[in-house]
């Protein structure tokens, strides 16, 4: 289990973060939604120990994560599986070779069992033509596809962290993307999404946070979202997502 | 609010430094990593070090002939050019070219890694980026910078060759002799102290700047920029007090 317990967090004299409290449990989905600069990918930065809070305290599994060095830290993130924004795919190295990066680092694998292991991954997300590849030469969605691959390709994760999936993509993209995200689910592991698409958000998740400026304003499942009477959320809901009616207004 | 900056960027750098160099000592050891390193760092600097000590050798030679043939004393022009080249003009121009080649490079690299997340994922991968980029880095640095000086010296000294004996027609074999003479201990030890110590300086510096980047493409600039101008500054600063205590524990009287 996640539990976020008064966490307060600054970049230098910007505070991002206030008082955030809330706990998840590794099976659920969560969607944390907000605009940009909101302190979401913050967030999920605050959960795997890359970013130390102000104050505050995060436990992960009963243990207090804020005070850990980078070495005891790396028992906790080994529980999580994360996918940053646009991927993140090491850019000197091929399709092949970043989907390996963690089996080389953590597995005592032959060139050819590796070989094998990463076609077969790269098979389970349709890119098995890929392996030659340069990140350079992949669209925004096989970009995805080989960095959530890459994500679980040594480890076993018990939740996955995905830092806007689908952002940048368009809608067939994004749809294969969401799909991959809850095939992937299926296992019991569940995910933390953050995303300002909020029917991406909906395809996935039945659990929602919103942020803003720094503090949680609302966390329940969708309708408790979609009947939001506080004006912040009825602002994001509609600008971002014309098609989404205000409260009280009749569905078409 | 400076000063305090200030005194935490040095206390970063210097954190950075000494776990980027008990790296070398400590597991894993990225081997794969850093061959690619010294790949980049020397080979692909090779052609430009020899091409800049081959002319400053020859305008070195030059100079020098045209000020002591007014005093009859172009004889000496081996001599001073052995000198000046082994103890301090060689281990300096190969690493001011050294920082504006590989520093920039690695610096604008580890920008760029910063700002795509790619750092973020090495740690949350489990994997220690100061054992992964620096230590690589800082080891390529500390065995193909005095690699590079000594080609560099050797290329300046022939550039200088060439002038003395086919510019200012002087005897070849006196050129050589007085090259033989400067290769002493005093000036071998004084002339390859420096690049390990110019080499772990512009690794150290680059890396962390590149790793210290904020602020998309800009600050990309920022990164690349200081690192260049910081090592620069430092090399020349570095080679004065280097100077001083060498030719100090030498015996030198100044």
């Amino acid at each position: 289990m996640i539990e976020f317990d008064d966490v307060r967090f600054s970049y230098g004299a910007r505070e991002v973060l206030r008082d955030i409290s809330f706990s998840v449990d590794f099976h659920e989905k969560v969607a944390i939604l907000g605009g940009s600069g909101e302190g979401k990918t913050t967030i999920l930065k605050l959960i795997m120990g890359l970013l130390k809070p102000d104050s505050g305290k995060i436990l992960i599994d009963g243990e207090d994560i804020s005070a850990k060095t980078e070495d005891d830290l790396r028992e906790i993130r080994m529980k999580f599986s994360i996918v940053f924004q646009e991927g993140a795919l090491f850019d000197s190295l091929n399709v092949k070779e970043n989907v390996a990066f963690g089996l080389r680092e953590y597995t005592k694998l032959s060139e050819e069992e590796l070989d094998q292991k990463v076609r077969s991954l790269l098979k389970m997300v349709d890119l098995e033509n890929a392996v030659e590849l340069m990140p350079e030469e992949l669209s925004g969605g096989m970009h995805r596809r080989v960095a959530i691959i890459r994500s679980l390709a040594a480890i076993e994760p018990r939740m996955f962290l995905y830092d806007e999936p689908t952002s940048g993509l368009d809608p067939v993209n994004a749809d294969i993307i969401c799909k991959l995200i809850l095939k992937l689910f299926l296992g019991g592991r569940g995910f933390i999404v953050v995303t300002h698409k909020i029917f991406d958000a909906f395809k996935l998740a039945d659990r929602f946070m919103f942020l803003k400026n720094g503090t949680l304003l609302l966390d329940g499942q969708r309708e408790k979202l979609v009947n939001s009477p506080l004006p912040e959320i009825q602002v994001f809901l509609s600008e971002l997502n014309p098609r989404l009616k205000h409260p009280g207004e009749k569905n078409g | 609010m400076k000063t305090k900056e200030l005194i935490s960027d040095l206390q970063d750098f210097y954190l950075l430094s000494s776990s980027g160099l008990l790296g070398l000592i400590r597991k894993p050891f990225y081997y794969r990593d850093t061959i690619e390193q010294m790949d980049y760092t020397g080979t692909g600097s090779f052609v430009i070090v020899l091409l800049v000590s081959l002319f400053i050798g020859m305008a070195l030679s030059l100079q020098l002939s045209a000020e002591l043939s007014g005093m009859g004393l172009k004889m000496y022009i081996g001599k001073i050019v052995g000198v000046s080249i082994i103890r301090e003009i060689g281990p300096v121009m190969t690493a001011l070219v050294f920082a504006g080649r590989v520093g920039s490079g690695m610096a604008s690299e580890l920008g760029s890694m910063i700002l795509g997340h790619q750092v973020d994922t090495l740690r949350a991968f489990g994997v220690d980026p100061v054992k992964k980029l620096v230590t690589p880095r800082i080891l390529s640095s500390l065995i193909m910078l005095p690699a590079l000086t000594i080609l560099g010296d050797a290329v300046s000294i022939m550039g200088g060759y060439y002038i003395a004996v086919f510019v200012s027609l002087q005897s070849s074999t006196f050129y050589w002799s007085s090259i033989q003479d400067v290769l002493n201990y005093e000036n071998i030890l004084s002339g390859s102290i420096k690049p390990f110590i110019f080499g772990y300086l512009v690794a150290c510096i680059s890396c962390y700047m590149g790793l210290s980047t904020k602020g998309g493409a800009i600050g990309l600039r920022r990164a690349t920029t200081r690192a260049v101008v910081a090592s620069f500054i430092v090399i020349i600063v570095a080679d004065f007090i280097l100077t001083r205590i060498l030719l100090y524990i030498l015996g030198f009287t100044v």
